[in-house]
């Protein structure tokens, strides 16, 4: 019974716009601290509870859901976005001649030093570490968006 | 058949290493810089780390380089112990 009862209060919240929601929420928050008054209560929730099983049924499964906390999710275009974005904002590289296929050392003039501290950019900006033996093989930008897809289960 | 494939910058296995190691130093650096508090301390390390790695760049004798490696270690250990004291 009090199961019936608290069903048909998370039911009440979901639908806001409902009319009979606000009356018995009232009548609901009013009475679940006294056990006395379950008998009233579940009379007026069978008789109000046809109604609702009508409207109710298929869109509250989908409207019955927890919310928690997490980033966006990733796709290829927004990974090979930030990466050029911190690309560009690394001093050493010339905007202009920046393109996912250019590669650090050959067109554009870096040395190792320098793919280490890009590497480590990002890291910084995607929030986990990449290993060594792993960071000194990425060479271009392309690459570096096919690593962080892999590690991050990106699929397209 | 007994000419050696491999380009004429190949650096040998001990070359390879050390190299290896400067990197991995690097990124030790790199890390610890960034733990430091203050954004003007940092960035000012971080250009010294950059200018002392990037002058003993051309360096190619072993010993030499070996010698630079053990004091940049030095260098490292003694910022994460002030780091250490500083956030105690």
């Amino acid at each position: 019974m009090a199961a019936r009862v608290l069903q048909q209060c998370v039911r009440s919240f979901a639908r806001p716009s409902l009319r009979l929601c606000s009356g018995n929420l009232a009548v609901r928050a009013a009475a679940a601290p006294t056990a006395a008054l379950h008998r009233p209560l579940s009379f007026a929730a069978d008789s109000r509870r046809t109604r609702w099983l009508g409207q109710s049924r298929s869109p509250s499964v989908g409207v019955l859901c927890r919310q928690y906390g997490d980033l966006p999710p990733l796709t290829l275009e927004t990974i090979k976005d930030r990466v050029l974005y911190v690309l560009k904002l690394y001093d050493k590289i010339n905007p202009e001649k920046l393109q996912t296929t250019s590669h650090f050392m050959k067109d554009l003039g870096l040395d190792s030093l320098d793919q280490v501290e890009i590497i480590m950019a990002m890291e910084d900006e995607f929030g986990f570490e990449i290993p060594d033996a792993e960071a000194e093989k990425l060479m271009t930008p392309e690459e570096i968006v096919q690593y962080i897809a892999d590690k991050k289960d990106v699929y397209e | 058949m007994t000419m050696s494939r491999l380009p004429t910058t190949a650096l040998s296995l001990k070359q390879f290493l050390q190299r290896q190691k400067v990197l991995g130093i690097y990124r030790n650096m790199l890390k610890t810089i960034r733990q430091v508090p203050d954004e003007a301390d940092r960035k000012y390390l971080r250009d010294w780390a950059r200018g002392e790695f990037k002058r003993n760049k051309n360096a190619t004798e072993q010993d030499a380089i070996r010698m630079m490696i053990t004091q940049a270690n030095n260098h490292l250990e003694e910022l994460q112990k002030s780091l250490a004291l500083a956030r105690s």
